[in-house]
This record gives C-alpha cells, sequence and structure tokens, in this order.
C-alpha cells in the first residue's frame, strides 16, 4: 500500500508538485494521467525517492519511505521507464538477474528466476538470454525492461510511460500482456501516462493530475461519465467521451437473452466491450447483434437501442 | 581435445592479433639486430668512423623507453580518469570546466619547457622526463574520460539508480564500462604521443632509445639519429595498433 499525505516538491522557486494526497490499495492499478509537465512523472520517482519530497509524507505500508536506506527501498520497488534503460553492455539474462544479483541471492536461483521471468514476458531462453539490448526490438526491449522489474518479486511496480515509445500494435499486445500478468501478479502499480486509452483500459482507479495537483480521481467510469471539469472533460477525449465510456463496458453487461425472434448473422464476443459491438453494428450495417462465448455459441443479444442505454419510451 | 582447443584459441589469438605481433616482431629485430644493418649505415654516413651506437645496447635503450612511458602512462592514465570520474559527480561537477581547462593547458605547454623548468627542481634523470610526459599525456585522457562519462545514455543511470544500484555499483558496473572504449582510445592517443616525446629526456640525462638521436644530433652523425627514431617509430606503431586491437575487441 502507498500512500501520500499532502505532498509537495519544489524546484527552486518553482513547485512540480503542490500538496497531493493519494492512496494505492495494495493489489491496485492506479494511473497518473495529465499533460507534460503536470507532475505525474515526479510524483511517481518520489515514491522510490529518485526524487526527495521537499513537504508532507509518502508511506510505504504504513512507514515513511525516508525511514528506509534508498537501495534497499528501490530493490523493494520495480521501476519500468520508457526508454528502458537497459544496460547496452550486459545481455539480457544478466540485465533481468540485475536486482537478485543485488540482493545476493544464490546463483542458482538467480538463473532460475531469470528463466521464469523470460518464459513468463515471451521471451525464449534459448533465443533471447545471450542477446544484448541493440539486438532488440522495441517491444522485445520493454518486455525485458518489465522483468527486469519484476526480478526480485516486488510488491510495488512504478511504470513511468513504459509503452510510450512504442508503435501502436506492439503498445497493444504489452498493454494485454501486462493486464493478462496483473490479473495474475496482483502488484500494486502505478503508472504514469499520457495516453488516456491506455490508462482507460488498463487502470483500476484513475489520477488526473493537472499543474501539480491531483484535479480528479476515481473508477475509470465515473470519470468518464461525470468528470469534474472541462479539463477532465477534454482529457477525457471530450466529444468522443461516449466511446471512451463504450470501451469500458463489457458486451455481456448489457446483452438480453436470446430472443425467439430469428438469430443476427452479425456476432460479437460476450468479453468484447460496447465500443467494439457498435463498430460491428455499423461495418455490418446491423442493429442487432448475436452475443457469442468462446465456442462461438450464442448465448445472448445485443440491439442498437440496448447498446446505447436507451429509455423505452424515447 | 583439450590440445585441440588450446590450438584453435592459439589461432583466434593469432587472427586477431596478427598486426601488433608483427610490430612488435620487427621492433626486437631491429633492436638485437642493428649490428647487422652496418653496410646500410655505412651508405648513410660514409665518413663517420663508427656508424652503430654502442654506448648502450638497444634493448637496454628499449627497456628504459617503455619503462618511462610505462610509468608516465600510468600515472596520466591514474589522475586523468580519476580527475573525469572526480568531477563528473555530484558534488564535483564545479570543478568541471576547471579541471578541463588545466588539462587542455597542460598540453599547450612544451614538454621542452616543462623539462627546462623540471631540471632545476628535480634534478637531471628519469623523474623530469615523467613529469614533462604525465603533463603532457593527461589531456587526451582527460579529455576522453569526460566525454566518454558524460556521454553515457541518462536512461540507463536513472534505471542503474532506481534498481537500487549504489553509486560505487553505478561507477564500476555501469559507467566506466560504457566509458571503457573512449578512455582507452584517450590512452592510446597519449601512450603514442609520449612514446614520441619521451625521447626528449635523453637531453635532461634520462637515458633511453632519445639518446642515439640526441648523440647524433651533436656529433652530426645521421646513422644514430635513424638508429634511434626506427626503434621509437616501431614501438610507436606496436603500441598503437595494439590499443587499435584492443578496442576493437571492446566493442
Amino acid at each position: 500500500m502507498i500512500e501520500l499525505f499532502d505532498v509537495t516538491k519544489r524546484f527552486g522557486s518553482e513547485t512540480a508538485v503542490d500538496g497531493i494526497s493519494l492512496r494505492v490499495e495494495r493489489g491496485e492499478f492506479c494511473a497518473l494521467v495529465g499533460t507534460s509537465g503536470c507532475g505525474k512523472s515526479t510524483t511517481l520517482r518520489m515514491i522510490n525517492r529518485l526524487i526527495e519530497h521537499s513537504a508532507g509524507e509518502i508511506h510505504l505500508d504504513g512507514q515513511p519511505v525516508r525511514n528506509f536506506d534508498e537501495q534497499t527501498l528501490r530493490r523493494r520497488i520495480g521501476y519500468v521507464i520508457q526508454s528502458t534503460g537497459l544496460f547496452p553492455h550486459w545481455t539480457v539474462a544478466r540485465n533481468i538477474g540485475l536486482v537478485p544479483r543485488l540482493l545476493k541471492w544464490p546463483r542458482a536461483r538467480i538463473q532460475a528466476r531469470v528463466e521464469e521471468l523470460m518464459t513468463l514476458l515471451g521471451l525464449p531462453m534459448e533465443s533471447f538470454a545471450d542477446k544484448y539490448p541493440h539486438q532488440l526490438s522495441g517491444g522485445q526491449a520493454q518486455r525485458v525492461g518489465v522483468a527486469r522489474a519484476l526480478a526480485a518479486d516486488p510488491e510495488i511496480l512504478l511504470m513511468d510511460e513504459p509503452f510510450g515509445a512504442l508503435d501502436p500494435i506492439t503498445r497493444d499486445a504489452l498493454q494485454e500482456e501486462l493486464r493478462d500478468l496483473q490479473s495474475r501478479l496482483h502488484k500494486t502499480i502505478v503508472f504514469v501516462t499520457h495516453d488516456m486509452d491506455e490508462a482507460l483500459r488498463l487502470a483500476d482507479r484513475l489520477v488526473v493530475m493537472d499543474a501539480g495537483r491531483i484535479v480528479q480521481q476515481g473508477v475509470p467510469l465515473d470519470l468518464v461519465r461525470e468528470p469534474a471539469d472541462a479539463f477532465v472533460a477534454s482529457l477525457l477525449g471530450g466529444d468522443d467521451r461516449g466511446f471512451k465510456e463504450a470501451a469500458l463496458t463489457r458486451v455481456g453487461a448489457r446483452m438480453l437473452p436470446l430472443s425467439p425472434r430469428l438469430i443476427a448473422r452479425a456476432r460479437v464476443h460476450r468479453e468484447a466491450s460496447l465500443r467494439q459491438a457498435l463498430a460491428v453494428m455499423f461495418r455490418e450495417h446491423a442493429d442487432r447483434l448475436t452475443v457469442v462465448d468462446d465456442e462461438d455459441m450464442p448465448v445472448g443479444e445485443l440491439s442498437l437501442r440496448r447498446l446505447v442505454g436507451a429509455r423505452p419510451h424515447e | 581435445m583439450s590440445e585441440r582447443a588450446l590450438a584453435f584459441g592459439l589461432a583466434a589469438a593469432l587472427r586477431h592479433w596478427w598486426l601488433p605481433l608483427v610490430w612488435l616482431g620487427l621492433l626486437l629485430l631491429a633492436s638485437l639486430g642493428m649490428a647487422e644493418l652496418e653496410a646500410g649505415f655505412r651508405w648513410l654516413e660514409p665518413d663517420s668512423r663508427e656508424v652503430i651506437y654502442r654506448r648502450t645496447d638497444f634493448l637496454t635503450l628499449l627497456g628504459r623507453h617503455l619503462l618511462v612511458v610505462g610509468v608516465a602512462s600510468l600515472l596520466a592514465g591514474l589522475a586523468g580518469v580519476g580527475a573525469a570520474v572526480l568531477v563528473t559527480r555530484p558534488f564535483g561537477r564545479d570543478f568541471l570546466p576547471l579541471v578541463a581547462q588545466l588539462a587542455s593547458m597542460g598540453q599547450t605547454f612544451p614538454p621542452v619547457a616543462v623539462l627546462a623548468l623540471a631540471v632545476p627542481v628535480l634534478g637531471f634523470g628519469t623523474l623530469p622526463i615523467i613529469v614533462a610526459l604525465v603533463l603532457y599525456g593527461l589531456l587526451p585522457i582527460v579529455r576522453n574520460s569526460l566525454a566518454g562519462l558524460q556521454g553515457i545514455d541518462p536512461a540507463v543511470q536513472e534505471a542503474a539508480r532506481g534498481m537500487g544500484m549504489s553509486k560505487g555499483q553505478v561507477l564500476r558496473q555501469v559507467e566506466l564500462p560504457l566509458a571503457a572504449p573512449v578512455i582507452l582510445a584517450g590512452v592510446r592517443t597519449s601512450v603514442t604521443i609520449n612514446i614520441a616525446t619521451a625521447a626528449l629526456g635523453a637531453t635532461v640525462g634520462a637515458s633511453n632509445l632519445g639518446d642515439p638521436i640526441i648523440s647524433g644530433i651533436v656529433n652530426g652523425n645521421t646513422a644514430y639519429i635513424v638508429q634511434g627514431a626506427l626503434p621509437i617509430g616501431l614501438l610507436a606503431l606496436t603500441a598503437d595498433s595494439a590499443f587499435e586491437r584492443l578496442l576493437r575487441h571492446l566493442r
């Protein structure tokens, strides 16, 4: 659990973070979003003391971070940055084993852990262990970055725009993998991004920052439905906000049981989002979809009226 | 089996190091067999009574030359890399411009002038030439060490700190290894320059491969000059090509 109490950071006369309070529960995925220079990265880096806060308190499981020795603290916290920061003179395996080596794990345990992580992140040992970072693609390098951060099995993971430099397809794949990973590992994650879609897709809780302050925080769906002010609304896509909301709701939550009517030809998966369902309707020129499960068996149906949540008498 | 592996390793090493080895071979040949070339030198210098420098044998001169250059380069390397490391730490950053300037001044100062100033203080012999060489060789090492240490990707340093490495670990495991090729390139320049410059030591009584040259200039004996210049040139080529191979090995 991470807690920030009235934390402020000043650089000279400039205030980068202005009295923010925040609580990230154990196992929660918290995204800090906002425009560049809003203080989100500074906030992140104050948690592992790469930047020291000027005022207020930051607690880790109830203990002020200042009570820890800097190195001990950081070895307990996974850290992933946009440009990966992999050591170019070390192999992939050695890069991943960094923190366990700093913690003086026995060699066999490090070896086993590195192998486990490489498998977990889809980097086959035999083809990647001895490669150097410059031989990797952007997506592979960031996978190694995530593996390195997870190496000593830290409870907390700090991620600073980890997928910001990747092409859209790779970014998409890595986001999906991270979601998958998180559903198994349940880390406490603080994730900085300026990509609202990314934040909506991954986070359990959204924290919107502007000019060093928290403007609004809450469950993604609540923010999309009721943005606190014009800034949050525009950050959430302005007029496109409806699509973001649709993207956050699963088809399964809106569908109705199969009616005795003729089954619609166009179909959509139960786990797809309403946004995807809408796209299918648009593409198929249909106002009714059949909802299917993993085996492609019909389990329900979704009409356009139902999808947009129109009230019956309107 | 192990014999074959050994032979294989040896062959690989030979393939990598053949050029410096060739220069080294020529250097040793020249140092040991200078007298065999008497006919050639006689043609160069027909009127002199003696055409082969015999006051000290060439292998001894070569050894002393190497010692002076080695000691000076070691000192310049330690001082240069040390200074560069210090001024790239947070506490030493204020001294960065000063160190960079001092190192540049060291090289604008002619070694001959350093010798002239050093002799009254340190006396004749090996010490003044070592001082001159250290000062003269410092610039390339400091300049390259600074470039190497400052050229490291800030993201790599940030990650190193963020993963929980101590300052010492970051320096030893990340910064120095990454800067090593650039630092070594500076050492290469420094050593090569100093091999030639060390010959000046002969003027202040530091006996080395400069002896035949100075003696040749004083007596008007071109053959002596060549006998000093030839091994110095070969030594410089040996050192330079060895560093070149070492750098290639590192990259």
